[in-house]
């Protein structure tokens, strides 16, 4: 969970002024959600990973010029998003028909049936929309952005953005019901 | 549905490894926060004096040893695990790369370092890569390696496609307008030497003190030149659309256009003929020691491109060995250059956002290198124009 605005503040001033404690603090912070907004974006926890350590990354060689007084999180989100979606579109050009039939072919874990279906089912309505469409439903659901913050984040139009959110919240609608029906 | 809810499944997702992600991360991330140059508190009133100084500090870091000793970690760990580079941290052969982004040139050094050269449409290397001739608006500039010009010159039209003369660099050829000028490698006596010239770069034959130039014409005929006594040393039949000029090592003119790939002997006469599937598209060639050619062939029905190994273009001795599609990847590979010692091709791939280097002979191994757009283009969205590869030069 990402610390309070003066924490916050006091965290970047510090890291930028070469503090490994108050960087560490401002990662810790925000590593669960860019890590987890990454995954739910590209949907492959190494590329999940290496998603949110290059945000990190950018964000720490850019340090210098970021502005103390401004949140630190949209600025981050901002580029795990956009990382998320470029990994995302690169990995459907080169996937490959072997990794496919592996993946497909692959026992599931003993036992892992109940505990895992959530997640699965979570994952699958978020499969069958784009990696564009999911970085949207991301922002706002999860990041809790407001669409017109959203549509600054990805320099989309408002209107882009309301309606991908209306596309994800159908593919979404029938994962929920099915559970409330249960 | 309320938003807390689809909020509460998207928290309910398990995400793998979680901890450990974190762990790794953490590690990586504290040794690039280290390898900085901190920054000192300062006043507010200083804040816009400041942020130049910050600019500059930012820059110096980059370029320091301990920001490069951080990059090498980065990528021994990486390199091991999947020989994929998640940025242009190294070359795999010696030389110095040149990229043209959005922005301008930027020239690339064997230990990764890079260096942009300024705000230019598009460069090239001298011979023995001392120095980058540039071309911006309506100058030729001649840069030294860490962008300081060396000469400029301007004129009434748009300037491009700058070309410097093999060793000892006496000349420099360019377009302006449709006319082909050439000047001396010092910034001094600039003439014209053609009108009527098509929008594509001159080529020099690559023998050192020679001066011999190809450039095609609006009419689609390749001629060649002697630059010095204005002798016409050759002239190709026509050809539509002529995309590039390029020497063989063995010194014949090859010609590529959207859909040949011809190769012409000293007298013109075509010596050898490559031509794309029906529907497909020529995109880039390179001429190879030896006498080969390797050619990119974009297929719009499949959405890919194949690298393809022409037949022989030496007209003897020429083993009888038929053309062969070596590699092949989804979207377009675009810009062919070959390592100075010949062991690696490099192409650029749009569509994944890579640079492919492909270990030769027959592609033993593939390195690719991610996020190149805003590797040359920092700071702006992912989204611009892909660079080009403007040449990869000497040892």
């Amino acid at each position: 969970m990402a610390g309070d605005g003066r924490d916050e503040r006091a965290w970047v001033r510090g890291a930028q002024a070469g503090s490994a404690s108050d960087l560490e603090a401002l990662f810790r912070a925000h590593w669960p959600r860019a890590y987890r907004a990454a995954y739910l974006v590209v949907h492959d926890a190494a590329g999940a990973e290496d998603v949110a350590q290059e945000a990190f990354l950018a964000a720490v060689r850019a340090l210098d010029r970021f502005d103390a007084r401004r949140p630190f999180g949209p600025w981050l989100h901002r580029i795990v998003v956009n990382r998320a979606i470029d990994w995302a579109r690169a990995r459907a050009l080169r996937r490959e028909v072997g990794a496919e039939e592996a993946v497909a072919a692959a026992p599931a874990p003993a036992g892992a049936d109940v505990a895992a279906r959530p997640s699965e089912d979570v994952l699958g309505a978020l499969a069958s929309l784009t990696p564009d469409h999911r970085a949207v439903i991301v922002l706002r659901y999860l990041l809790e952005y407001s669409p017109g913050e959203i549509s600054r984040i990805l320099e989309l139009p408002r209107g882009t953005v309301n309606s991908r959110l209306r596309r994800g919240l159908d593919s979404l609608q029938g994962l929920v019901d099915e559970e409330e029906a249960e | 549905m309320s938003d807390q809810r689809v909020r509460g499944a998207l928290l309910a997702v398990q995400v793998p490894d979680e901890l450990e992600a974190q762990r790794r991360a953490w590690r990586v991330v504290s040794a690039a926060h280290a390898g900085r140059e901190p920054l000192p508190r300062r006043s507010r009133g200083l804040r816009p004096l400041l942020a130049l100084a910050v600019l500059a500090a930012v820059v110096a870091a980059a370029l320091s040893p301990p920001g490069r000793a951080v990059g090498d970690w980065i990528r021994d760990r990486v390199a091991s695990e999947e020989d994929a580079e998640p940025a242009l941290v190294r070359l795999p052969a010696p030389g110095m790369l040149l990229v043209t982004a959005e922005r301008g040139p930027w020239l690339v050094r064997r230990d990764g370092s890079k260096r942009f050269l300024g705000d230019y449409d598009g460069a090239s290397f001298s011979p023995q890569g001392r120095f980058v001739v540039a071309t911006a608006g309506r100058r030729v500039v001649a840069l030294e390696p860490d962008g300081d010009p060396r000469w400029a010159l301007a004129r009434p039209e748009p300037v491009a496609d700058a070309r410097w003369a093999p060793s000892p660099g006496f000349r420099v050829a360019y377009r302006e307008g449709g006319t082909l000028r050439v000047v001396g490698g010092d910034g001094t006596g600039d003439r014209l030497l053609a009108g009527n010239v098509a929008p594509v770069p001159p080529a020099w034959l690559p023998r050192d003190g020679r001066t011999v130039l190809a450039y095609a014409r609006e009419d689609g005929v390749a001629r060649v030149v002697d630059v010095e006594s204005g002798e016409e040393l050759l002239r190709t039949p026509p050809a539509r659309q002529i995309r590039e000029l390029f020497w063989t090592p063995d010194g014949f003119l090859a010609v590529l256009t959207a859909r040949e790939l011809r190769v012409h002997g000293r007298n013109g006469r075509l010596l050898r003929l490559s031509r794309a599937a029906q529907g497909n598209e020529l995109l880039g060639a390179v001429a190879f020691p030896g006498g080969r050619v390797v050619y990119a062939e974009f297929d719009p029905e499949a959405g890919a491109t194949k690298l393809v190994r022409a037949s022989c273009f030496a007209p003897d001795p020429c083993p009888l060995i038929g053309p062969a599609a070596v590699f092949r990847g989804a979207g377009h590979l675009q810009d062919l250059s070959l390592s100075p010692d010949g062991r690696w091709l490099l192409t650029g791939w749009p569509e994944a956002d890579q640079l492919l280097f492909l270990r030769l002979p027959g592609i033993q191994k593939v390195v690719a290198v991610d996020d190149v757009r805003r590797e040359f283009d920092p700071g702006r969205p992912a989204r611009d124009s892909f660079p080009r590869l403007a040449g990869w030069c000497c040892s």
